[in-house]
């Protein structure tokens, strides 16, 4: 499972979905194919899910906009834990991320 | 007609003729897209260099001036009416400060003035988590959420300047600043 080109790389090994380089598609539809495939995940029956940021240097607000929308989803299956690991070393983590744990309380941060 | 301003209206009036100019020509989307993004990593570029002795500081200045230039500059393409994208930035008092100005419809003019007026009513941070729980359930909405992020989660300060042209079409001028590091060595 990987979606690419050539600025950006999404792929899921088990449960984890890795998010590397930059996320600057146009809208809603563009990153479509992206969400398809991680709530595609998200309803295999995990008892956890890890998004793995730690990559993703740059993304613009219709990727953040795609960041919530997983992370509302995943907050619909009652007992699916999500944990969302990012860096410091890229400036909106810390911004923007915490939004995600407004949207669902029971998400695990973790920002190193 | 005397234009319309929304925002910190002082920001509007603040002169940029020392700073860079640059200017997208007209052209398809996908192509203005490319530019938005190669424009916003080239501000990003000349403006952060004055910050590079401190590689936090840097990274910092960095992001902050490529991610409120690009959600400028992406907007303007997204919506503009066919023209030029007039775009503007320099440092101004500690602050980096972008303006863009492009032609959008009395549509998109009308649209847009309602969201500033919820502006001035609500926080945006409660704005920004209503508006991503409204686009979760209405997939065929746009993200919206850019001027959202740059107020609630960059404190950005922002202007907008509507004003109405000798065509149907409406001028609007975004003006917008994020607070540099302080330990510049400018």
């Amino acid at each position: 499972m990987e979606i690419s080109d050539e600025n950006f790389r999404v792929w899921a090994e088990n449960n984890e979905v890795y998010f590397d380089g930059v996320f600057r598609l146009a809208g809603p539809d563009a990153y479509a194919p992206i969400y398809s495939l991680i709530t595609g995940l998200l309803h295999e029956g995990h008892k956890q899910v890890t998004f793995n940021l730690t990559g993703l240097e740059f993304l613009n607000s219709s990727g953040i906009n795609l960041l919530a929308k997983l992370t509302i989803e995943a907050r619909k299956i009652g007992d699916l834990l999500l944990i969302v690991k990012g860096t410091n070393q890229h400036p909106w983590q810390a911004k923007s991320l915490p939004n995600l744990k407004k949207l669902h309380p029971l998400l695990d941060l973790r920002l190193a | 007609m005397a234009p319309r301003i929304y925002g910190i209206e002082s920001l509007a009036d603040i002169s940029l003729d020392s700073g860079a100019r640059l200017k997208l020509s007209d052209g398809p989307l996908q192509l203005g897209w490319k530019h938005s993004g190669m424009t916003s990593d080239f501000i990003a570029e000349i403006m952060a260099l004055p910050y590079a002795r401190s590689r936090k500081d840097y990274l910092q200045a960095h992001h902050d001036i490529g991610y409120l230039s690009n959600e400028l500059i992406e907007n303007a393409v997204k919506f503009r009416q066919p023209g030029e994208i007039l775009i503007e930035a320099g440092m101004v008092e500690g602050s980096f400060l972008i303006r863009v100005k492009n032609a959008i419809d009395s549509e998109t003019s009308s649209r847009f003035q309602q969201l500033l007026h919820r502006l001035q009513l609500k926080d945006p941070g409660v704005l920004l988590l209503e508006q991503i729980e409204t686009n979760a359930i209405s997939p065929e909405s746009g993200s919206g959420l850019g001027l959202l992020t740059l107020l609630s989660d960059y404190d950005a300060r922002m202007a907008w300047t509507f004003e109405e042209n000798k065509d149907e079409h409406i001028i609007l001028t975004t003006t917008a600043a994020v607070a540099m590091p302080p330990s510049s060595n400018l």
